[in-house]
């Protein structure tokens, strides 16, 4: 290098332009964290699990609606599209919204806990609200991917695959505030209960097994004692069925075995979330993070 | 925020008290400083965290008002945590994310859009020395890169302070060089205003323009650091073989300014050549030797153990 010559640092420059404000916070801790619940810049390690649930969610839809369109129109696509009605959808994959929010939740926060982030967090523009709102969207994002979405498409199927689909259209628009409603309701009841739980701990395993007896302990109890005591509303006990019991009632053809009514789960299912969102703010309420 | 005006104090503590308990974190801190670098300096439990926290508004003092960059940290809190960089002491990043991710989500956080937080993650984690490596978790790096990685977060919204909690804390004594060297560039060369605490004089004496020095909760020393030596500032002792008073004579009509001082000759010029070449020639006009000649006046060191006692 010559004597005249010398090094301008360009790379380094001044912001003066607008800044968000807590929308924009709030909304990048929710992106960036169903980033990660998802496995997204992440090992194909954390992928493969989410995929395949989010996958065998869609299967149902997909499997229908492939059947419809190799039957054409053959006597059996009535069969088939009367096979899985669009609000028997949840409870049909039932199992794998259960799984898919015992795999997720934990992931929004306890690696938080556990590498000490949160003060990290704290000391930018991030309150502790905006933390626990930040990540319930976080939570809730992911878990519409299996709630609303495959209905959805198999409600968009069944419009595109119908002899009429304007009648189609006509008869079942109502349809699809339903799904919107139903899985609204058990992405929040999921997404909440999972966060609430995995925020007592920073192990993603402690989180998990904690969400899991949760879901199913209650409900082998509750079962056992509404049997033995014939009450029928210990079965409400059943914490895992609360929200699918009760998005259920949106749809006609409604039956419920304990008798016990879709608003009597549906008041539960809030209350859940209620005591979810408790345990969250004084989880994260405290002073000192 | 808009800078401080000239002249205006960056950081302005009035009486602030902080107690847990029976501890007495703060005890009724004062403090007004316009240095662009100022360090505080003090051992373990000396009230520097407690300092730091509370001049982001996460702690509420008891008593007392803090100002930054004239925003009120009580009452402004949010807008202050938007605007300043910390780098907190502990390691508190998330280890499995990138540096990149971790960058451009810090940056959203304090207000930047995301197309702006992407771009100027790039050109900080370029600043820090990571650019080579800002596609890797953060789980994968040594304790020096995951420190550039945190002081990367903490300029990533260009603030115009950026409050440094132990910046050198657990690196090894290249890790800590290349660190100090970057905590120097920030108000050096990007203009960015630097609080850092520390534990280490050398840290501080490197890297700051005064150094406040806590103690048990109190201001003990409050002190300008001038990086330049003695020598460098045209302060010099020397002890002559000969007669003293010929060579302050010859000296002074040299122009240069002596004062006898148990034994020695204290030589003040200009700056360093002029009283280095003042003294050899009033030696060579005194026909006297010198036996001795160092640096006048006390180290940083020296002037700090006094003020504090």
């Amino acid at each position: 290098m010559s004597e005249q010559a010398r090094v301008v640092d360009v790379a380094f420059s001044r912001y003066d332009g607008p800044r968000g404000g807590r929308g924009g916070a709030i909304w990048s801790l929710a992106h960036w964290s169903a980033l990660r619940a998802l496995g997204a810049r992440r090992g194909w390690k954390a992928k493969v699990i989410p995929i395949a649930l989010t996958l065998l969610a869609f299967a149902p839809a997909l499997v229908i609606l492939g059947l419809r369109a190799l039957l054409g129109t053959s006597s059996l696509t009535n069969q088939v599209s009367k096979a899985l009605p669009i609000g028997d959808y949840e409870t049909a994959i039932a199992i794998v919204i259960l799984v898919f929010s015992v795999v997720v939740t934990p992931e929004l926060v306890c690696p938080d806990r556990r590498d000490r982030t949160l003060s990290l967090y704290f000391s930018t523009a991030v309150s502790r609200a905006d933390y626990v709102v930040g990540k319930a969207l976080g939570a809730l994002l992911p878990m519409l991917l299996v709630t609303i979405a495959p209905p959805l498409l198999l409600w968009t199927g069944d419009l595109l695959f119908a002899h009429h689909p304007l009648g189609y259209f006509q008869q079942h628009s109502g349809d699809v505030p339903k799904v919107i409603a139903a899985g609204l309701l058990i992405a929040g009841f999921y997404g909440l209960t999972g966060l609430a739980i995995s925020s007592l701990t920073g192990r993603r395993a402690f989180a998990i097994g904690g969400y899991l007896a949760f879901l199913i302990v209650p409900t082998i109890i509750g079962g056992i004692l509404a049997h033995a005591l014939n009450e029928r509303f210990l079965r409400l006990l059943a914490f895992a069925a609360v929200p699918l019991q009760a998005s259920r009632g949106l749809f006609p053809g409604y039956t419920d075995r304990g008798n016990i009514g879709p608003w009597v789960w549906a008041a539960t299912a809030v209350e859940l979330m209620v005591v979810a969102i408790a345990v969250l703010a004084i989880r994260y309420g405290r002073d000192e993070p | 925020m808009t800078e401080p005006a000239e002249g205006a104090p960056l950081i302005e503590v009035e009486g602030v008290t902080k107690r847990y308990g029976k501890i007495v974190a703060l005890d009724d801190v004062s403090i007004a400083t316009t240095d662009r670098a100022v360090g505080l300096l003090g051992a373990n439990g000396a009230g520097k965290s407690t300092l730091m926290r509370s001049m982001l508004g996460l702690i509420r003092p008891d008593a007392g008002r803090i100002r930054v960059m004239g925003i009120d940290a009580g009452r402004r809190s949010w807008d202050i945590r938007r605007r300043l960089g910390y780098m907190p002491e502990h390691s508190c990043l998330p280890l499995g994310m990138t540096a990149r991710d971790l960058v451009v989500h810090m940056g959203e956080l304090r207000g930047l859009p995301r197309r702006e937080a992407v771009l100027r993650a790039s050109e900080v984690l370029f600043q820090v020395g990571l650019e080579e490596e800002r596609s890797r978790l953060i789980r994968t790096f040594s304790v020096g890169m995951r420190q550039r990685t945190n002081l990367a977060q903490a300029i990533v919204h260009s603030p115009s302070l950026v409050i440094l909690d132990e910046p050198t804390n657990g690196l090894d004594p290249a890790g800590r060089d290349e660190m100090l060297a970057l905590v120097r560039r920030l108000s050096a060369e990007l203009g960015i205003a630097v609080v850092m605490s520390s534990h280490v004089l050398e840290d501080v004496a490197r890297t700051c323009d005064s150094v406040i020095v806590l103690r048990d909760g109190r201001v003990a020393a409050t002190q300008r650091v001038d990086r330049r030596t003695a020598v460098e500032r045209g302060d010099v002792r020397v002890r002559v073989v000969g007669d003293p008073d010929a060579f302050a004579a010859a000296a002074r009509a040299l122009g240069l300014t002596v004062r006898a001082d148990d034994g020695w000759l204290h030589v003040v010029g200009a700056d360093a050549d002029a009283v280095l070449r003042g003294v050899r020639d009033a030696a060579v006009r005194s026909d006297t030797g010198l036996r001795e000649l160092g640096q006048a006046g006390p180290t940083l060191e020296e002037t700090l153990i006094g003020a504090i006692g």
